[in-house]
C-alpha cells in the first residue's frame, strides 16, 4: 500500500455511535414515549390558527430560554473537521473525542474568560500532520467560538511521540497567526474546514 | 478571357466569385460548351507556373470544377485520366489539399476499381509521406478526408493490399506520425481503427498500438469559442475505441495503462481506468485471463486507498468488468481471478472495521453482482472465514465491520436472484443460489446479534437489523417460519425495548416491518398484528401510555398498500371498544390520530373503487353520529374542537373520494349531521343555538370542504352566504369555531359561485352590513372580509379588480389599518382546506393576478402615506410576498428592494422581517445585480436583525434568516462588492457567535466562515 | 496576592480602531504620536493630543505587520521602521514641519488612505528566513536590531541614509526569536526566544558575540525590556534620607550593575534579572570592550526577583518606565497589572515572599526565592484592572508621556496598551501611584 501516508488504514467509528446532542435531550422527551410521529397530522398552516394574531411571537415564547455552549457543541463545530489524509471526519476516526473537550469557567469573578481545552488523539503515535490537525482545530474554533473563550489545543499525553513540541507550537499565538497568513497551509486547512457545517 | 485566369483574379479579392467561375465551368462541361480536353489544356501553362501559390490556386480550381459537375458528365476513361493527372501533381509540394479534394470529388462521380484505390494510396505514400510535412492544417484534412472516405468504402481490396504487401501497414502507420490538430486526429483515430479492427496485423501491432496510444492521456482543451466544437471527450472516446479495438493490444496495452495508473492526475486516473474496463469488454475472456491477476494486484489499491470517490467508483466498475468477461468463457479463469481478491478481503476482514475492510465490502459487492457463478463462488469463499471471524471477535466494533461485509453480499445476491416479489438479474434459479448453504449461520447470528447485543451499541444492533431485512428479502430464501423470527425480533425492540438515544433501532424496526410487509404481507399480518394490537389497551383507565409508540409503529403500516384495509380496520374496532369502555380523551385522540395517520398514507387505495370501498359506512358515518348525538356513544373527547377537527379530518378524506351521488345525501345533512334535528335549530341558522352544537361547525367545514362543487347545499347559496357572515360575527364563539364558519364562508364562494355571481358575491353582505365602511369597521368584520377575498383570489375573478383596491384603502384606517394590513398574510397563504383535491377551484395564475393587482398600488400609495400608516403598507407588502413564489416577485424586485429593506428596520412585527428577509435572499439567489448596489445598507441591515439588540429584540428566527441571509451575500454578489465589509462583518458576527440560541450560533458560524473566505484568493503573493 | 482596587481608568480608546488583530504600539520619542502595528498589513499613526488617527500606512508589506519602531534623533523627519510576516523590515520616512496635523476621520473599513503617501515607503531590509517578530532602534539610532522565526537576530547599521549593512547574523537561540531590546546605556543587546532563554550579546573587535546567556523561565520569553538609565535619581530610590546602611549599599551596588532587565513569559512570570558588576571594573568605561576577547566581554546577569503573579495565562509584554520606575504586564487574560519596587519592611517580607513563591516555577524556585530573600526590596502590584479589552487578549503594553488637555502635571505618563479587537487603549493612573 502507499507509504506517503502516516496511517493508510485507520480505524472507523460508526456515525451512529458518534456523541450527539439529541441523544441526551432526546430520552424522555415525549412522556408517553411516542416519537410524535402524529404531530404534524395538523399541516403547520391550517385554518384553525387565527390568522389574525401574529404567529412567530407565539411560536417563539421559549425565545429567552438560554442555550449554553457546551462541550457536545465545541465536539460539533470540530467532530466534522476532515482528516488532511483521509476523506473521513475527524469524529469518526476518534481524532477528537467527546470526553477529551472541557470547557474551563473564568479564573476570577471579574473575568469572563472562559477556557476551552481540546485533547486530540493523533491515529498513530508519529503522525506527522498532528500538527496540522491540531491547528485545523485551533483555527476552526477561533473562527467558530465568540472572543471570550480562549482555545487551548493539545495532543493527548502518551499518544503522540513529540507532543510536547506539538503542543508549544499549537499553543504559540504568534505562530498560528502567522500560518494563517501561509497560502499553501491555508489551503489545506479549508480543504480540512470545507466539510463542517 | 478563359475562366482558369478569372478565377486565379477572384481567387484572393472574392472567393465566392472565384467557386462561381468554377461553377460556372462544371455547368459548361455539362452542357457540353467546354470540352474536358479543353479545360485541363489551359491549366496547362498555369501548372507550370514558377508560382508556387498559382499552381495551388490552379489545382483548387480544378478541385472546385469536379466537386460541382454532377454524375455522368465524365466518362470512365476521362475520370481516369483526371484520377492520373491529379495523382501526379501530389509529387508537386503546393496544392495537396486541392488534390486530395478533386480525387474526393471524382469519387463521387463514379466508384473505384480495387487497383486505382490501391494506387491511389500508394501514390500519396510515397509522395506525400509523412503527411506532417504539410503545416497547413487546411492542407492534411482533406488528405485524411480522402484515405478514410477509401478505408470506409474500400474495406476490402486495401485489406486484401496489406495481406500481399508486408511493408505497406508500417509505412501507411508511420505516415500519421506526429498529427496534433484534434480535428485531424478525429479522423486518424477512425482511419487507424479500421485496420485494428479488420486486420490482421500480428507483428505490426505494437507500431500500430504505440501510433494512437502516444496520444494517451488526451490533455486537450478546446479553445472558448471553438468552432469545430471537438472536444476532449469527442478525442477521448475515439481514442479509448481504438484502443479497445483489438485483444493484440493487450500485451502493450496493460502494461503501458498501468503504468500510467500511477499518475498524480486525477483526471489520467479517470481515463486511464475508464479505457482498462473498456479494453476489458472487448479483449474477451481469453486474452482478459492472462492479464486478470496482473490487473487485480494493480487495480485493488485505489479502492483500498480510496482517495477520489469516483476513482474508487471507476475501479470497482473495471474489476467487475474482468468478471463479468471472465464468466463468458470457462471458468477456471474466473475462479483464478477471484481466488486472490477472496484471498486479499479475508485478510482484510481480520481487522475490521478499518478503511479497508469497508473497501473489500465494496469491492465483494460490486463483484458479487456480475453473475450467479461470481456470487456463489465468493459467498463460498468468504463466508466461512467471515464466520469464523465472527465467533472469535473480540470487539462489537469488529462482529459490525463483519457484518457490513456479510451484508453487502447479501445484497449483491438480492441483485442477482431477486426478492419475493420479482426475479433478478440472473432469471429465475433461485435453485442455485449458494447463500441457501449459510442461510441458517446468517439468520442465526443476525437475531441473536440483534437480540442480546446491548442497547448502546445503536451501530452493531442497526446492521444487524439491516441484515435480517436483506435476508428476509431475498427470493425464496427464508422460510415463512424464519421470516416470522426475524418479524418478532423487530416487534420486540419496539415494543419492549426502553427508549435510548435517538431510537434510531426502533425506528428501524418499524420501518424494517413495513419493508418484510412489502415482500411477505400475511406474515407481517399474521405475526405483528396480534403482538401489536396486543399491546394496545382496550382502556387506559390505569392512566398508563405506553401504548404511544407501538400506535405509532402500527399506523406506520399502513403505507404498504397490501395491509393498509386490515390496519384500519383494526383500528377502528379498537376505537370502538376504548369508547364503550370509557377511555380517556388522550387515548381517543391518540385512536383517531392514528387512523388519519393510516389514512394518509393509503390515500391512494381511498381513490380506488370508490363505489364499492366501505370505508364510509364502517368508519366515516358512524364517526359522524357518535360526533353529533348526545348519549353514551358520544364520548366526553368530543366536545373538543381539536378533536371534532381530527373526526372532520378523517371523514373528509374518506368523503372526498365518494360518488356523487354519496356526497349529495351527504350534504344534505351538512348541518344536522344525522341528529335528526331540523336545521333551522342549528348553526349558523339559528344564531342562538345551544353552544355544543357551534363546536361540530368544525366537521361541517370538513365534508363542506370534502364534497364536489356539484352537490346540492342544504339551502340557498346567497342565504348560507349572508348567514355564515354573521354567524362568524358572534362575540360568544370561540376561536376554532369562528375560524371554521369563516372557512366555510371561503370555501362556498370559491366553490359555488358561478363566475358572473362571484361579481356580485360579496354584494348581499355590503347592502346587509355596509361591509367595507371605515366607521363600522372592527376585526371581525375584517375577519370576514379576507375570508370571502380568501375564496375568490383563488379563483383570480375579475371582481378582484374593484375588491382590492377598496380593501387597499383600508390600510390607511388610523385604528384597524394594521390588522387589515395582517390580513392579507392570509390571503395566498397555503390552505389545508382549499385544495384541489377537495374540488376547489383554483386557478392557476392566482398569484399573478394578485401579485399584479396589489404590488405596485401598495408601493404607489405607501409613498404618499402618513409616517403613522407607512408601516402598515409594509406589513402588507411583505404579506404578500411572503408566498409569493419567487419568479413572480422577481419582475417588480428592482422596485421593491428598497421598501424591503425599509421594512427591516420596522420594529416589533417579526412575521413581517422574516418573510422580508426571505424575498430578500431569493433575490440575492437569483437577482443578485439589483441588490448589489444597495450592499452597503443591505449587509448593515441583516447584521443589525442578526444580533439582539436591546431595543429591539428580534426573534431567534428571524436572526437565524438575517444570518442565512447574510450567508449568500458573498457568494451571490462580486468580491470587489463585498470586500470593503470583510473585516467589519466578520468583527460584527462575533457576537451573533455568542447568542443564546444554538440555531442563531451555527447560523452565524456557517455565516461567518463564508466571509472569512473571501480574500484569501491570491492572498499570499 | 490582595487584589487592590483597580487605580487605573480608560482614558480613551485611539479611533478609528482597526478592524483586525492589532499587535504592538510604538510611543514616537519626542512627538505626542504613536505607531501601531495591524495584521491588515498597515500601519496606523495615532496622536495622543487627539486620540485619533492620523495616517493610515498601507501598501508595503504583504503580510501582517509585526512590530516597529521610531528611530531616535531624527533631525526634521521621523523615521519609521516595520517588521513584517512578509520576513522584511521596512523603512518609512515622513518629513514634518512643512504640514501641521490635522485630524484625519476615516470610514471603518476603508483601507486606502490618501494621507498614506505622507509616509514614504524608503527602503526594505530583506534576510530574514521567515517571519520577522521584533526589531528596535538602538538608542544612538546608529543600529537597528530585528529578529525572526529563523532563530536568527539580525543587526543593522546605516551607513547613511537608507545604506543599511548587516553588521551582524546572531544565530545562537534554538527556537523562534521573539523580542530584541538594546541596553539605554551601552551597545548591549537581549533577545528573548521561543527556545525559553535570553541571550545578550556586544562587539567584540567589531564582531558581534553572545556574552550571557539566562534561563530562568520555563517557557516561552515573549518580551524583554531595560530599566531607563539612571532609573535612580526618579524611581523609589530618589529619595535617601534616613536609609540604612544596607539599604544605601544596595542602591550603590545597583548603580554599579547598571540598568536591570525585565522579562516575561508564556510561564505566567515577570522576572528582573541583574548584572553582577566586574570586580574592580567600574561601569563608567564599561561601554568600551577590551582589546583582546577574553571572559572580561562574558556578563554574568542572574535572576533578582520574580514579580508576584498576577497573570494566570500568557503574558505577552511588560514595560518599564523611565521617568517612575513602575513596571506594567499585559497578556492572553486581558488584565493590565501595574507593579511598584519598594524597601522591604519586616512584616511584609513575608508575604511577598509568598507572592514570589507563587510565580515561582519548578526547578529555578530555589534559586528564584534565595534572590528574593537576600534583597531588601520588593515588588508589590500597585494597580491592576480586569477586561482591559473586554474579552480579548492584550498583545503589547507600555508607557508613554501623556499629551492630551486632561494632563495633570509635568511628565504624567499613560499606559498604552494594544489588543487582539484592534483597539489601542489608552489608561490613567491614580496620582497615588504615578505621582512622585
Amino acid at each position: 500500500m502507499d507509504l506517503d501516508k502516516d496511517n493508510a488504514n485507520p480505524t472507523i467509528l460508526n456515525p451512529s455511535d458518534l456523541p450527539s446532542r439529541r441523544r441526551e435531550s432526546n430520552t424522555g422527551k415525549r412522556d408517553d414515549g411516542g416519537s410524535g410521529l402524529f404531530d404534524n397530522l395538523i399541516p403547520r398552516y391550517n385554518y384553525l390558527s387565527d390568522p389574525f394574531d401574529d404567529p412567530v411571537s407565539a411560536s417563539d415564547s421559549n425565545d429567552d430560554v438560554v442555550e449554553n455552549i457546551d462541550e457536545q457543541e465545541i465536539y460539533d463545530l470540530i467532530s466534522t473537521i476532515a482528516d488532511p489524509e483521509h476523506p473521513l471526519s475527524l469524529g469518526s476516526l476518534a481524532v477528537v473525542n467527546l470526553p477529551d473537550i472541557h470547557i474551563l469557567p473564568p479564573i476570577s469573578p471579574q473575568s469572563s474568560v472562559s477556557t476551552v481545552v481540546v485533547e486530540i488523539t493523533p491515529t498513530i503515535t508519529h503522525c506527522s500532520l498532528a500538527t496540522v490537525i491540531g491547528l485545523g482545530v485551533r483555527v476552526r474554533l477561533e473562527q467558530a467560538l465568540p472572543p471570550r473563550f480562549r482555545i487551548d489545543v493539545r495532543i493527548k499525553k502518551g499518544t503522540h511521540s513529540t507532543d510536547e513540541a506539538v503542543n508549544k507550537q499549537l499553543g504559540d499565538k504568534e505562530r498560528v497567526a502567522a500560518a494563517l497568513e501561509n497560502g499553501t497551509l491555508m489551503g489545506v486547512l479549508r480543504k480540512m474546514l470545507s466539510t463542517c457545517e | 478571357m478563359s475562366d482558369i485566369q478569372q478565377y486565379l483574379l477572384g481567387y484572393d479579392r472574392n472567393k465566392k466569385e472565384a467557386s462561381a467561375t468554377a461553377q460556372h465551368s462544371a455547368n459548361r462541361l455539362q452542357s457540353g460548351q467546354l470540352k474536358l480536353l479543353r479545360l485541363v489544356g489551359d491549366l496547362g501553362d498555369y501548372f507550370n507556373s514558377e508560382d508556387g501559390a498559382i499552381r495551388s490556386k490552379t489545382i483548387s480550381y480544378l478541385a472546385e470544377v469536379l466537386a460541382a459537375t454532377p454524375q455522368k458528365v465524365l466518362s470512365l476513361q476521362q475520370r481516369n485520366l483526371l484520377c492520373d493527372f491529379v495523382l501526379s501533381r501530389t509529387e508537386d509540394s503546393e496544392g495537396l489539399g486541392s488534390c486530395a479534394k478533386a480525387l474526393l470529388a471524382l469519387e463521387e462521380l463514379g466508384k473505384w476499381d480495387d487497383g486505382r484505390v490501391v494506387s491511389i494510396v500508394e501514390a500519396l505514400l510515397s509522395n506525400t509521406h509523412p503527411l506532417r510535412q504539410y503545416k497547413q492544417q487546411t492542407e492534411r484534412y482533406p488528405v485524411l478526408r480522402l484515405i478514410d472516405t477509401l478505408m470506409a468504402k474500400y474495406r476490402e481490396a486495401l485489406r486484401a493490399h496489406h495481406t500481399e504487401t508486408g511493408d505497406f501497414l508500417p509505412r501507411f502507420i508511420s505516415y500519421f506520425d506526429g498529427e496534433k490538430d484534434p480535428r485531424n486526429l478525429m479522423v486518424v483515430f477512425s482511419i487507424l481503427r479500421v485496420p485494428m479492427t479488420e486486420w490482421n496485423i500480428g507483428a505490426d501491432a505494437q507500431e500500430l498500438f504505440d501510433a494512437v496510444f502516444n496520444y494517451f492521456p488526451i490533455t486537450f482543451r478546446p479553445p472558448p469559442d471553438d468552432p469545430y466544437g471537438i472536444t476532449a471527450q469527442d478525442l477521448k472516446d475515439r481514442l479509448r475505441d481504438c484502443i479497445s479495438s483489438t485483444p493484440d493490444f493487450a500485451p502493450y496495452a496493460f502494461p503501458a495503462l498501468l503504468d500510467k495508473l500511477d499518475s498524480t492526475s486525477m483526471n489520467t486516473k479517470r481515463d486511464v481506468l475508464q479505457t482498462i474496463t473498456a479494453s476489458v469488454n472487448e479483449y474477451g475472456p481469453r486474452t482478459i485471463s492472462l492479464y486478470s491477476i496482473t490487473l487485480w494486484d494493480a487495480l485493488k489499491f485505489e479502492i483500498l486507498n480510496v482517495q477520489e470517490e469516483d476513482i474508487a467508483e471507476e475501479t470497482l466498475n473495471g474489476l467487475a468488468a474482468i468478471a463479468r468477461t471472465l464468466s463468458q468463457g470457462a471458468s477456471g479463469p474466473l475462479n483464478a481471478y477471484l481466488r486472490p481478491i477472496i484471498k486479499e478481503c479475508n485478510e482484510h476482514l481480520e481487522d475490521a472495521p478499518t478503511k479497508q475492510s469497508q473497501a473489500s465490502a465494496r469491492i465483494l459487492h460490486k463483484i458479487a453482482q456480475v453473475s450467479a457463478e461470481v456470487t456463489n463462488i465468493l459467498l463460498a469463499g468468504v463466508l466461512p472465514t467471515l464466520f469464523l471471524l465472527f465467533q472469535n471477535a473480540d470487539t462489537m466494533a469488529k462482529r459490525r465491520g463483519l457484518l457490513e461485509v456479510l451484508i453487502q453480499l447479501v445484497r449483491a445476491n438480492v441483485a442477482i436472484y431477486g426478492d419475493w416479489r420479482a426475479p433478478g438479474a440472473a432469471g429465475d434459479q433461485v435453485g442455485a443460489n449458494a447463500l441457501k448453504e449459510f442461510r441458517g449461520q446468517s439468520l442465526e447470528v443476525l437475531l441473536h446479534g440483534l437480540e442480546s447485543a446491548p442497547a448502546k451499541e445503536v451501530s452493531f444492533r442497526l446492521v444487524c437489523l439491516d441484515g435480517l431485512l436483506q435476508l428476509s428479502k431475498a427470493r425464496q430464501l427464508l422460510s415463512d417460519d424464519d421470516v416470522g423470527k426475524t418479524i418478532e425480533v423487530l416487534q420486540n425492540v419496539i415494543i419492549h425495548e426502553y427508549s435510548y438515544g435517538k431510537d434510531e433501532l426502533k425506528e428501524a424496526a418499524v420501518n424494517g416491518i413495513v419493508d418484510i410487509a412489502h415482500q411477505k404481507p400475511q406474515v407481517v399480518v399474521d405475526k405483528a398484528f396480534p403482538a401489536f394490537l396486543a399491546q394496545l389497551p382496550d382502556s387506559d383507565a390505569d392512566g398508563s401510555r405506553s401504548y404511544s409508540s407501538v400506535l405509532e409503529a402500527f399506523a406506520k403500516l399502513a403505507s404498504e398498500e397490501k395491509i393498509f384495509d386490515t390496519v384500519l380496520l383494526r383500528l377502528k374496532n379498537k376505537f370502538g371498544t376504548a369508547v364503550q369502555q370509557g377511555s380517556s380523551s388522550t387515548y381517543l385522540v391518540a385512536l383517531l390520530s392514528a387512523m388519519l395517520y393510516a389514512l394518509n398514507k393509503g390515500e391512494a387505495k381511498l381513490s380506488q373503487s370508490p363505489e364499492t370501498s366501505t370505508y364510509y359506512h364502517d368508519i366515516a358515518l358512524p364517526l359522524l353520529q357518535r360526533a353529533s348525538s348526545s348519549d353514551s356513544s358520544h364520548p366526553s373527547a368530543f366536545n373538543d374542537e381539536s378533536t371534532l377537527d381530527l373526526v372532520g379530518r378523517i371523514c373528509g378524506l374518506i368523503i372526498r373520494s365518494q360518488t356523487a351521488e354519496s356526497q349529495n345525501a351527504i350534504s344534505a345533512e351538512l348541518y344536522t349531521l344525522f341528529r335528526g334535528t331540523p336545521q333551522s335549530d342549528l348553526p349558523p341558522f339559528n344564531l342562538n343555538a345551544a353552544p355544543e352544537t357551534d363546536k361540530t361547525m368544525v366537521i361541517s367545514t370538513h365534508l363542506l370542504a370534502s364534497v364536489r362543487k356539484e352537490t346540492a347545499l342544504p339551502c340557498e347559496l346567497q342565504l348560507l352566504t349572508t348567514l355564515l357572515a354573521e354567524y362568524a360575527q358572534q362575540p360568544r364563539l370561540s376561536i376554532p369555531v369562528r375560524s371554521a364558519s369563516l372557512r366555510q364562508l371561503s370555501l362556498i364562494i370559491n366553490k359555488y359561485y358561478s363566475a358572473s355571481g362571484l361579481k356580485t358575491c360579496m354584494e348581499p353582505l355590503i347592502s346587509k352590513f355596509d361591509l367595507f365602511s371605515s366607521e363600522k369597521l372592527d376585526t371581525q368584520r375584517i375577519r370576514v372580509i379576507f375570508a370571502c377575498l380568501k375564496g375568490i383570489v383563488l379563483r383570480s375573478s375579475p371582481v378582484l379588480n374593484t375588491l382590492y383596491p377598496t380593501v387597499l384603502s383600508l390600510l390607511s384606517h388610523p385604528q384597524h389599518g394594521s390588522t387589515v394590513a395582517h390580513g392579507f398574510t392570509t390571503l395566498l397563504q397555503p390552505d389545508d382546506l382549499l385544495t384541489k383535491q377537495n374540488h376547489c377551484q383554483i386557478s392557476g395564475l392566482h398569484k399573478q393576478k394578485s401579485f399584479a393587482l396589489l404590488v405596485p398600488n401598495i408601493t404607489q400609495s405607501f409613498r404618499e402615506a402618513s409616517a403613522e400608516t407607512k408601516p402598515n403598507y409594509l406589513i402588507a407588502l411583505s404579506g404578500v410576498l411572503r408566498w409569493m413564489p419567487f419568479d413572480i416577485v422577481v419582475e417588480e424586485a428592482d422596485q421593491l428592494v428598497t421598501l424591503l429593506l425599509q421594512s427591516l428596520d420596522l420594529k416589533g412585527i417579526d412575521i413581517v422581517k422574516e418573510a422580508t428577509i426571505g424575498t430578500l435572499a431569493s433575490t440575492l439567489v437569483e437577482k443578485p445585480k439589483i441588490l448589489e448596489e444597495y450592499s452597503g445598507s443591505l449587509i448593515s441591515r441583516l447584521l443589525a436583525n442578526a444580533t439582539v439588540s436591546r431595543d429591539s429584540p428580534s426573534p431567534a428566527r428571524v436572526r437565524v434568516a438575517a444570518l442565512r441571509c447574510l450567508t449568500l451575500v458573498p457568494e451571490k454578489f462580486r468580491q470587489e462588492t463585498v470586500l470593503p465589509y470583510r473585516r467589519q462583518v466578520v468583527k460584527k458576527l462575533t457576537i451573533a457567535l455568542d447568542d443564546k440560541k444554538r440555531e442563531v450560533r451555527s447560523a452565524a458560524v456557517k455565516c461567518r466562515a463564508k466571509w472569512l473566505e473571501i480574500d484569501e484568493a491570491g492572498d499570499d503573493d | 496576592m490582595s487584589t487592590p482596587t483597580p487605580m487605573i481608568t480608560r482614558l480613551s480608546t485611539l479611533s478609528p480602531p482597526s478592524n483586525s488583530r492589532t499587535w504592538q504600539t510604538a510611543p514616537h520619542p519626542t512627538q505626542p504620536i504613536v505607531a501601531t502595528a495591524c495584521s491588515d498589513r498597515s500601519v496606523r499613526i495615532y496622536s495622543l493630543t487627539s486620540f485619533t488617527l492620523l495616517h493610515a500606512i498601507t501598501g508595503g508589506h504583504k503580510r501582517s505587520v509585526r512590530s516597529c519602531s521610531w528611530k531616535p534623533h531624527t533631525q526634521g523627519q521621523n523615521v519609521l521602521a516595520t517588521g513584517s510576516f512578509d520576513s522584511s523590515a521596512g523603512i518609512w520616512r515622513k518629513d514634518d514641519g512643512d504640514r501641521l496635523e490635522h485630524e484625519v476621520s476615516r470610514e471603518i473599513g476603508d483601507e486606502e488612505s490618501e494621507d498614506a503617501e505622507e509616509y514614504q515607503f524608503s527602503c526594505i531590509l530583506d534576510g530574514h528566513e521567515s517571519e520577522i517578530k521584533s526589531l528596535t532602534w538602538s538608542p544612538s539610532g546608529q543600529y537597528l536590531a530585528t529578529c525572526s522565526r529563523d532563530k536568527s537576530v539580525w543587526i543593522w547599521e546605516e551607513l547613511e541614509d537608507d545604506n543599511f549593512e548587516t553588521v551582524a547574523v546572531l544565530q545562537e537561540h534554538d527556537g523562534d526569536v521573539k523580542c530584541v531590546a538594546w541596553h539605554p546605556e551601552e551597545d548591549l543587546l537581549v533577545s528573548s526566544s521561543y527556545d525559553d532563554t535570553v541571550r545578550f550579546y556586544r562587539e567584540d573587535q567589531d564582531d558581534w558575540v553572545q556574552v550571557a546567556v539566562v534561563e530562568g523561565h520555563g517557557m516561552t520569553v515573549w518580551w524583554v525590556e531595560f530599566e531607563g538609565g539612571k532609573a535612580d535619581k526618579h524611581d523609589f530610590r530618589a529619595q535617601r534620607e534616613g536609609l540604612q546602611d544596607t539599604q544605601l549599599q544596595h542602591i550603590e551596588a545597583l548603580e554599579r550593575s547598571g540598568p536591570r532587565l525585565a522579562t516575561c513569559s508564556d510561564d505566567c512570570t515577570v522576572r528582573i534579572w541583574r548584572r553582577k558588576p566586574r570586580e574592580g571594573a567600574n561601569t563608567q568605561n564599561s561601554g568600551m570592550p577590551s582589546i583582546i576577547r577574553s571572559a572580561a566581554i562574558d556578563e554574568d546577569w542572574y535572576q533578582e526577583a520574580i514579580l508576584p503573579r498576577a497573570h494566570d495565562r500568557a503574558i505577552y509584554s511588560v514595560s518599564w518606565s523611565r521617568t517612575t520606575g513602575l513596571l506594567v504586564s499585559a497578556g492572553s487574560d486581558g488584565k493590565i497589572v501595574v507593579y511598584k519596587e519598594r524597601w522591604r519592611s519586616q512584616e511584609s517580607n513575608g508575604t511577598t515572599n509568598g507572592a514570589a513563591m507563587e510565580g515561582v516555577e519548578g526547578a529555578d524556585g530555589a534559586a528564584a526565592t534565595e534572590e528574593t530573600e537576600t534583597s531588601p526590596t520588593e515588588w508589590v502590584v500597585v494597580a491592576e484592572i480586569f477586561s482591559a479589552h473586554d474579552v480579548f487578549e492584550i498583545n503589547h503594553v507600555t508607557w508613554a508621556k501623556r499629551a492630551d488637555k486632561g494632563k495633570r502635571w509635568d511628565g504624567e505618563e499613560v499606559v498604552i496598551s494594544t489588543g487582539d479587537e484592534g483597539e489601542v487603549r489608552v489608561w490613567t493612573l491614580d496620582e497615588a501611584v504615578s505621582r512622585l
